[in-house]
Order: C-alpha cells, then structure tokens, then sequence
C-alpha cells in the first residue's frame, strides 16, 4: 500500500490542501493576533469567496488570474462594509466578539441560503490533464493551487516585512496604544489588516469550492480548519499558522489515504483538544 | 415595583399553568412544550455562564443523555424513569471526567476547546452506526410513560420538570455557593485567595449542568420521537448561548425569557427558515454590540432611569 505512485500522490494532495489551509489560517490569525477579534465569520468570508469565483469563472468566464484574483478583491472589498457596521465594535474585546460574529456567520450563511438556494454547484477546473515527471503524475489543477499559494503568500511576506505598513501592522499587533502615541494610524491599520484577512480567506474559499462543490454551507469546513490550525501553530503567531496549516494538510492527506477520513478527523481534532490542555498557546506562541 | 414584579410573576406563573386550555390546539401545545423544555436547556447552561464560561459541547452532553436514555429503553427494555435517569447520570459522568481536563481552561480556549470535544462526540454519534443508527438515528421512538401520549400530558411533564430543574438553578444561585461563584467569575485569583476552592467548584457546576441539560435532550428527543445526530451540533448548543446572550446572562430570568422568544419564534414563523436565522444572527451582533445584559439588563437600564426621573420631579 505505500507505494511509490501512491505516496506521490498523498504528498501532491497534502501540499495543496496544505496550501488552502495555510491562506484560511493565515487571515484568522491576523484578525486575532491584530484586533483580538475571534472571526467565528471567516467560513462565512470564504464561502462568499466560493460565490464570487463561481460568477467571474464559471459564469462571465473571464482569464483564470483574473478571475481569482478579482473575485478575493471583491469579497474583500465588500468586507469592508462588515467592517464598518460590525466588526469595528468588536475590536480588542475578545469574549463579545466570538458571540457577535457567530451571529454574523449565522446572517451571511442563511442570507446566502435565501440568494442562492442550498444546492451545490461546481466550478469548473482551472486547468485539466496531468503532469508527468520521473514516472510520477501530478494533476496540473493541484498545482495551479500551489502555485497562486505560493505567489500570495510571497507577497504577504514582502509586504509585513519590508513595507512601512507591513511595520505598522507589526507594531499595532505587539501593542495599539504605544503604536498610536508613536503616530500610526490605527483605524487605518486595522482596516488594512482586515482587508488582508479577507482577501487571503476569500481566496483560499475559491480555491477550496473549485477542488470541492459550492453551497451556502462550505464555509463550516474552512472555519473549523482555521481554528485547528492556528491552536495547532499558536494563536496570533504568522509562522505558526503556516507550520499548522502544512501539519493539518499533509496529516490529513496522510491519513484519510490510508485509514478513511474518519479516523483522520478524530486524530487531527483529538491532537487539537490535547494540545490546548497541555499547551495553550501553540507550537509556535508565547504563553500570555 | 416589587408588587409589579409580583402580578407579573402571578400572570406568568397563571398562563404557564392553563396554556394547554387556553389554546386547545396540538400545534401551540406543543410549542408550549418546546419553550418550556428549552427553558431546562437554558437555564443549565446558565450555571456554566455565571462560573464566567461559555461551554460549546452542551448540546453534545444533551446528545449522550438522549442516546444512553434511547438505547437503554429500547434494547435494553429498561423502564423509561430509570432509563432516563441512567442518562442524566451518564452526561454527568462524562463532565465529570472531562471536566477536570477541559476546565484548566479559560476564556476563549475553553471556548475553544469544548466547541472541538463537542464536535468530537457529535461526530461519534455519527460514526458508531451500529449502536447509535449512524446519520440516519433511531426512529419511531415509543412514548416512555403514557402520560406522554397526549400533547396535554406532555406538556405538564415537561411544566414539571422545568420548574424542578429551574428550582434547582435558582437554589443553587442564591445559596453561598452562587455568590461563590459570582466571586470566581468576576476576580479568579482573589476567589481562590478568599478560600474558594475554584476547580472544585467549577466542575461541581459542570457536572450538575450537563446532568440538568441531559433531561432537556431526553425529553426532547421524546417529544420528537426521532434522535440523529445533527440535532446535537454547534448550532443546538450556540441555541443555548444565544438564548443566554438574549435574555440576560447574568440573571437567572433571563434564559428563561431567552428561550420563550426563541423557542417559539422558529415554530411561529415555519415558512421563513432562512429568514428568521438572519434575523437572530443580526439580534446576537446587536446584543453583543450595545447590550451586553440582555431583555433584563435593558429593563433593568430602563428602570433606573424612570426612577431618576421621577426622583428628579419629587426633589
């Protein structure tokens, strides 16, 4: 059983996964190493994101970047008006905002039941055929997923360390009010950091309704995966939710291959439980 | 005031009684029913609250109640009160084993935490199939006792309970061990400085919650006849928040108010599913944003200031 071919595939399949998990995890623990904000929401963002791809690809068939990259644009603009009416009084006030939000999840998933109806749908693939290299067969969709991945993630990098708002968004995260009384615009910040947050979950959304189906509902998996994730790797720790998101994704391939996706749901939520008992704070996080 | 209060209770407590005979129609009986079980749901959650936790594996614990209670009485053929309180005892048992683990916890970890334990035994219930029917359940559940046939019956059994289990909340807050746990969720440390013993007490309250909480899912999954596994997820247990978070948190009143308004609500407005959802999650934002007590924060908000302004007029 763990042959070469099929080992191959498991590590293709993991890094892809891997891929989506590490953009889902990555805006939860913006929004909460930043603003102390837990987006019980987020499922809800990369649902919308699912939506946004479903029109601009499959329907208006614009150019597969395009499209992409346009849809998170637009989630992530119309995250904005959240922002606005919902979040901005959630920030800093950690308790009140797991509540709040799970009743802003609650709004956009059944508003999205009444607009679309709770059928799944598909996208179409980005890219059919396969890869072969060294006798080994990649699917070329995997690997458009990676490669969007890797550009984003790349880009985020570059842009939290070497830009003076990524600096500012590294300052407002360690403390708000010094990062004020030094002359930063925090409001500014914060919408800025949400935008971020928004754009990489609506992005990982599309990417995760393209290798599944779309409904009003696929929002669940990414948010519980988000959380795992980032208790995996430290809440509010960057690297953590990169270390977590390739831990969950590759375990996950791993063991729902060989053992069934039951067993690999126990294992990954039964890690999660033990791991919170005994250290809280993560892998990677630093105990408050 | 207090005289106010007074008739208002004597209406409520008069209404409660004669609900099935004012409207003799199985429909609004059984909502009648649903409230007041809900009630029981609630108000357990309550005491887990007041202790300064938010638990998410409540409806799970509801979920083991109902299933050991079913399973006992219909393979077992054990008579449904023991059945019953072998249940309640089993969701006890297991808080009491979990509680230990789960309760080092706070604040959002616990959260956390219980939202992964309860999707963990949602999702056992799921994948035992040969004990538990898998996702299709069990059904044609038979009435336990016979006063369980009719809608009428039902509803006083369900009455009963409700005020046994809301009169146990209710003497457990006001006694010594209530104000202890004021104490505990308002300053932890200095609690634990008086010479409180807080993880004792804390899992005492989890333990006592969930065995409460386990005769709302029995009863429940009797009064639907039918027990499958989503009826014990997230959501149920976020149901149990919300009617918390609605009525007040931090009085006893306010999730049994919670669970009036949002128990009957969703029968009352059947053809708008998706719609009346939309409208509590926008409630929570609301509540959570402005309103932190509650209906009896608000009330309580709305008194002090008709009296400030009666003092005013007198001064």
């Amino acid at each position: 059983m763990f042959t070469l071919p099929i080992l191959s595939q498991v590590v293709v399949n993991g890094l892809s996964l891997s891929a989506i998990y590490v953009l889902v995890a990555l805006g939860f623990t913006l929004l909460f190493g930043i603003m102390r904000v837990v987006n019980f929401a987020h499922g809800a963002f990369a649902m919308l994101g699912g939506y946004a791809l479903f029109y601009a690809y499959g329907s208006f068939k614009l150019p597969y970047a395009l499209a992409v990259f346009g849809s998170a644009f637009t989630v992530a603009c119309f995250g904005l008006i959240f922002e606005y009416l919902v979040y901005r009084w959630f920030y800093q006030k950690m308790f009140q905002s797991m509540i709040g939000l799970m009743g802003l999840n609650m709004a956009i998933v059944f508003s999205s039941v009444m607009i679309w109806d709770v059928n799944e749908r598909t996208i179409p693939a980005a890219a059919s055929g396969i890869l072969s290299v060294w006798g080994l067969t990649i699917p070329m969709d995997r690997l458009v997923i990676m490669g969007i991945t890797i550009v984003v993630l790349s880009l985020f990098w570059f842009f939290v360390t070497k830009t003076r708002h990524g600096l500012a968004m590294r300052a407002a995260s360690q403390d708000v009010d010094i990062a004020a009384a030094q002359g930063i615009n925090t409001t500014f910040i914060y919408r800025l950091a949400f935008f971020v947050a928004i754009f990489m979950t609506a992005l990982a959304g599309g990417l995760y309704a393209q290798t599944y189906a779309l409904s009003p509902f696929i929002g669940e998996r990414p948010l519980m995966v988000a959380f795992i994730v980032v208790i995996l790797g430290g809440m509010g720790s960057i690297p953590g939710a990169a270390l977590g998101g390739v831990l969950l994704g590759m375990g996950e391939s791993f063991l729902s291959t060989f053992y069934g996706a039951a067993v690999s749901s126990f294992v990954s939520f039964g890690v999660v439980v033990a791991l919170l008992i005994f250290r809280p704070w993560g892998l990677l996080g630093k105990p408050e | 005031m207090s005289g106010l209060a007074c008739a208002g209770a004597a209406i409520a407590i008069l209404i409660l009684l004669s609900w099935p005979l004012i409207f003799n129609n199985k429909f609004y009986i059984t909502i009648g029913t649903m409230v007041v079980l809900s009630a029981i749901g609630a108000t357990s959650l309550n005491l887990i609250i007041r202790t300064g936790h938010v638990s998410l594996a409540h409806a799970a614990f509801m979920g083991v109640a109902a299933y050991t209670c079913v399973l006992l009485q219909m393979r077992l053929g054990v008579p449904f009160w023991l059945a019953m309180v072998a249940g309640c005892l089993a969701s006890g048992l297991l808080a009491l084993i979990l509680g230990p683990i789960v309760l080092r916890l706070t604040g959002k970890y616990f959260v956390l935490v219980t939202f992964l334990v309860g999707e963990i035994i949602r999702m056992i219930f799921v994948e035992w199939q040969s004990l538990t029917g898998g996702a299709n359940g069990i059904q044609n559940i038979p009435p336990g006792l016979d006063i369980m046939k009719t809608p009428t019956g039902f509803y006083y059994l369900a009455l009963g309970a409700a005020v046994v289990c809301v009169g146990i909340a209710w003497r457990i807050l006001s006694s010594e061990i209530g104000r202890a746990m004021d104490s505990v969720r308002e300053a932890e440390k200095l609690a634990e400085c008086s010479g409180i013993p807080v993880i004792k007490l804390k899992i005492t309250i989890f333990v006592i919650s969930c065995t409460l909480v386990g005769v709302y899912g029995i009863l429940q999954t009797y009064l639907l006849q039918f027990i499958d596994p989503s009826a014990f997820n997230m959501e149920a247990s976020l149901n149990l928040v919300v009617m918390n978070v609605l009525g007040g948190m931090y009085y006893l009143l306010g999730p049994v108010l919670g669970s009036t308004f949002l128990a009957a609500l969703p029968e009352l407005l059947r053809g708008y599913v998706d719609l009346q959802r939309v409208i509590f999650g926008v409630i929570l934002i609301v509540v959570m944003a402005a309103l932190p007590g509650g209906i009896i924060g608000l009330m309580e908000a709305l008194r002090r200031l008709i009296q400030k302004l009666t003092a005013g007029k007198t001064s």
